[in-house]
């Protein structure tokens, strides 16, 4: 079922010092990220043979470049790999060699030769007539504009560039959008891609990336133009935590057994944990090559992945949020509505099998290859076997 | 003349420019403009203090543990909360763990594009290349292999991140072997600063932005496992840092010892001081607090903190001090005899203070803190060796100074580190199991002294019902990058660019060396 690899794209690889072990050894890391078994590295191979690098621009908006940061956390493929052998990406403000005027030629030059990516960190700044961000001396929204405008796709990645994130927060002082709501103020119709959390996850960004190098389009997308393999299920639905919130064991803070129940791993509902609202894949994918995350370090998630991009700002995960380290009055819990903390532990009892099986998680890009089989559903448990959570 | 202004300045966090006048080679005068406002202290008005901990932290991207313990301790100050002793040990391991990511991240990642040329290192031989990482005392890499990619992908033609750079600059110094082996390095970096960040994944959830030092403590337990996993990732930047990364940097200093000569700044340095000891004294912090005008020591007095804004886009009181600060965007125009910068111009006492990793080095240097005196006449005298005639410590007040300050600083830390593992092994076999209190109060005023790797960072928190009634913020690049004051005094990277040579106005590369020594 394998296409064979055109032979003249291995010697294209040679001349750029790639073996064709290495460069396999690379589609195989590229098929982790997006959920395949490394099997189908060579449906990969022939669809990255295309010969030369897609052209990428990353621009730095109202941000803190922890998005940048965080791209610089991933296991496989590494960075190099990214921005050597996947991509040439041409403007990159943090970790770029030009500056000032060859910085700027460089997207010059990008733009005029057009077939590029965009990629957006941070929010977009309009207040102050949009000088509350400058860039070369102008509104960093003229840039914004100008470059989005002739790309064939925009990733908005991190929850800033997604609907303001932090920067909208009430009362949004620097009038502080985000880039999909604002280029459809302004008439431009380049599809955006959404990937909010603060800062953006990288493995992520790679999926979004190789799925659009694999068949030319973006994934498919929910109605908040985030891709769904990625934002259809809770937290919650995934946690590793949720046997304990069954059985109404909470971590209580400032409780004299708050250390022991953390050490067991109890449930950080009673502390604000925003799981069962927010859709994110954090419990499977976790953080920094895959070493931890919040709840699994004792941390209740704050639900940064939280966005509301066609609004672009009132639904902030700040504004959604807070105050984090309380409960929610009105917690939507499915198949429970709103049920008072206190009780909770008695009623979910009957609504734990519906929460055991976990919609199966079949990578969207996997059906979008060809030859590669569709996995089917996976048991709640067995999606658990390999992450160490709290609750050993 | 020519006027030459460099915007956007990259591999920093954030948004500079930075315009210099340029004469016979020369730069006689330099404007520093701030270009991003977002408003994050009027964002947290209204807002619960444990709010803040996790909001202000998204200041910055590359310190957001030092903005995090920075903002909890100011509200730790506010509402009288003192803290567990595990909980001061876990935040000195997770601010330890982002000083090395940062240190590494910034000398292979930011600045080494600045003195390594790329494309030179296509020309290294590599048996040569390696007898010099010998004498060097650094590590060795595939250094064939690593030239090999390097050519292969200069000769596809599409550079990446590579475009434009300052390939072939007069200024670039080294020999093409030592290219290829910061080359080489380049690379390594990227994983060990990695190695770095997961320390804090471990113990704070993810990185960048953590979760768990929120007021009160912490809300991470140890396990003698978890402990060993940290360990065995400090064992790995630690080794790096001392082999790899110190060597280099003394590798590399004799090539561009003329960098001695310039970028002094003003002069005067405050630390607040990081890494508390079990007295909770700032004096007593293994980077100890204080100040310093030329080489004679003072004691900082936050009071004596304010900050102007005649050149500054704000409408809001001026020379006000952070506990009573005000701040209320007004954007007019860009102009270099009025107002140019998002930038406020934080003054102690009225001057202009120089902070980061030279200035906390060197107020530890004066206090006569061991390790440190040690690391600093090591280098001192192996300096001096190279330039012939024996070098003071007056010399560390020059881009070179700077430059080598911070990497000292990241042996200091490592070393310090295996420490603060230690302390919490014992803690958890002895038998500690306090990481939190609960605040008994819930009105207040304080402030979160603290350090971010970039420099001295303070966060006035006042608090009334339990709500934040005021917040101000005075970030390192709030000190650093701090355009001119009331008086018409420049800020100290503004002073820091005059006099630095400028081979070629139009690839102004010198003057980006002197912006990215202050890791802004
Ligand atoms: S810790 Fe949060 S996500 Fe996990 S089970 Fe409890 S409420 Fe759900
Ligand atoms: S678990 Fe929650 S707070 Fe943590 S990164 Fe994911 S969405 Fe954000």
């Amino acid at each position: 079922m394998a296409q064979e690899v055109r032979g003249e794209f291995y010697d294209l690889l040679a001349a750029r010092g790639v073996t064709r072990r290495d460069f396999m050894k690379f589609c195989g890391s590229v098929a982790a990220v997006i959920g395949l078994s490394e099997v189908y590295a060579p449906q990969i191979a022939s669809a990255i043979a295309a010969g030369t690098l897609q052209p990428a621009l990353w621009l730095a908006h109202g941000l803190c470049t922890g998005c940048t940061e965080s791209m610089a956390q991933i296991g496989v493929p590494d960075v190099p790999t990214i921005v050597l052998d996947l991509l040439s990406v041409n403007y990159w403000e943090t970790v770029m060699a030009a500056a000032g005027t060859q910085a700027e030629d460089n997207i010059t030059a990008t733009v005029d030769k057009g077939g590029y990516i965009v990629i957006v960190e941070g929010s977009v700044m309009t207040g102050q007539g949009g000088n509350v961000l400058r860039i070369a001396g102008k509104p960093g929204v003229d840039e914004l504009k100008e470059v989005c405008s002739k790309a064939k796709a925009v990733i908005a990645v991190g929850s800033c560039a997604v609907d303001g994130g932090w920067v909208a927060g009430d009362p949004n002082p620097a009038k502080a959008t985000g880039v999909q709501a604002y280029l459809a103020q302004n008439g431009i119709k380049t599809p955006v891609v959404n990937l909010p959390t603060c800062p953006v996850n990288p493995e992520w960004v790679v999926s979004v990336l190789v799925d659009y190098l694999l068949v030319g389009a973006l994934p498919p997308l929910n109605e908040f133009n985030e891709p769904k393999s990625l934002y259809s299920e809770t937290i919650h639905d995934n946690c590793p935590r949720r046997g304990h919130f069954e059985n109404g064991e909470f971590v209580q803070f400032g409780s004299a057994d708050q250390t022991a129940q953390e050490a067991a791993g109890f449930c950080l509902y009673q502390m604000g944990c925003k799981g069962p609202q927010t859709k994110t894949t954090c419990p499977l994918v976790r953080w920094n090559r895959r070493v931890s995350w919040c709840v699994e370090s004792g941390s209740p998630c704050i639900g940064c992945g939280t966005a509301d991009p066609l609004k672009g700002g009132p639904g902030n995960w700040v504004d959604a949020g807070t105050p984090f380290l309380s409960r929610l009055a009105d917690t939507r819990l499915p198949g429970i509505g709103g049920v008072q903390p206190s009780t909770i532990g008695a009623v979910v009892g009957g609504v734990a099998a519906a929460g055991l099986v976990v919609h199966g998680v079949v990578s969207a890009s996997k059906g979008r290859i060809k030859g590669v089989p569709q996995e089917s559903e996976k048991k709640f448990d067995s999606k658990n076997k390999s992450s160490e959570g709290g609750d050993k | 003349m020519a006027r030459v202004a460099i915007d956007p300045i990259t591999r920093i966090e954030g948004h500079l420019r930075v315009e210099i006048e340029v004469d016979s080679g020369v730069v006689k005068d330099a404007w520093v403009s701030g270009g991003l406002y977002r408003g994050m202290e009027t964002v947290l008005q209204g807002r619960a203090p444990a709010d803040a901990f996790y909001i202000a932290q998204r200041i910055c991207g590359v310190c957001p543990i030092s903005h995090g313990h920075a903002s909890t301790m100011g509200s730790e100050a506010a509402l009288g909360i003192k803290i567990p002793n595990n909980a001061r040990i876990v935040r000195n391991i997770i601010e330890g763990a982002e000083f090395l990511h940062s240190h590494v991240l910034w000398f292979y990642t930011l600045t080494a594009l600045d003195y390594v040329d790329v494309v030179s290192a296509l020309s290294a031989n590599i048996a040569d290349t390696y007898a010099l990482a010998e004498k060097a005392g650094t590590t060795t890499a595939d250094f064939g292999a690593i030239q090999k990619r390097l050519a292969g992908f200069v000769k596809g033609g599409q550079l990446s991140i590579f475009t434009n750079g300052y390939w072939g600059h007069p200024a670039m110094k080294l020999p093409a072997e030592l290219n290829l082996i910061a080359v080489a390095h380049y690379l390594e970096a990227l994983q060990i600063q990695a190695q770095a960040a997961e320390i804090i994944a471990i113990m704070g959830g993810k990185f960048p932005h953590f979760m768990t030092s929120i007021p009160g403590g912490t809300s991470w337990v140890a396990s003698e496992q978890r402990l060993a996993d940290v360990l065995f990732r400090w064992q790995g930047v630690s080794d790096f840092i001392t082999n790899t990364m110190i060597p280099d940097t003394l590798a590399i200093a004799p090539f561009y010892l003329e960098a001695a000569g310039y970028g002094k700044g003003v002069g005067n340095f405050l630390a607040w001081g990081v890494f508390d000891d079990v007295s909770m004294d700032p004096k007593k912090r293994v980077m100890p607090r204080g100040a310093l005008t030329g080489l004679t020591p003072f004691d900082p007095k936050p009071e004596e903190v304010t900050e102007f804004i005649k050149h500054s886009w704000y409408d809001s009181g001026d020379n006000l001090n952070p506990a009573k600060g005000e701040t209320k965007a007004d954007f007019t125009t860009y102009d270099l005899n009025g107002k140019y910068s998002w930038v406020k111009a934080p003054r102690l006492n009225g001057k202009p203070m120089e902070v980061g990793p030279l200035a906390r080095m060197l107020v530890a240097y004066v206090d006569g803190v061991a390790p440190v005196k040690a690391l600093v006449d090591g280098a001192l005298g192996a300096l001096s060796k190279a330039a012939g005639k024996k070098l003071p410590p007056t010399v560390l007040v020059s881009l070179l100074g700077r430059v080598a300050a911070r990497n000292l600083e990241a042996k200091v830390i490592a070393d310090a580190m295996g420490g603060w593992i230690g302390e919490m092994v014992a803690a958890v076999k002895g038998g500690d199991s306090k990481y939190f209190v609960e605040a008994t109060q819930s009105d207040g005023q304080g402030a979160g002294l603290w350090e971010a790797p970039r420099g001295a960072l303070g966060h006035w928190v006042n608090v009334s019902g339990g709500k934040i009634a005021n917040y101000q913020v005075v970030t390192p690049s709030t000190w650093d990058c701090s355009p001119r004051d009331d008086a018409g005094v420049r800020g100290p990277m503004e002073e820091a660019l005059v006099g630095t040579p400028i081979a070629d106005p139009t690839k102004p590369l010198e003057a980006l060396r002197i912006v990215h020594s202050f890791d802004p």
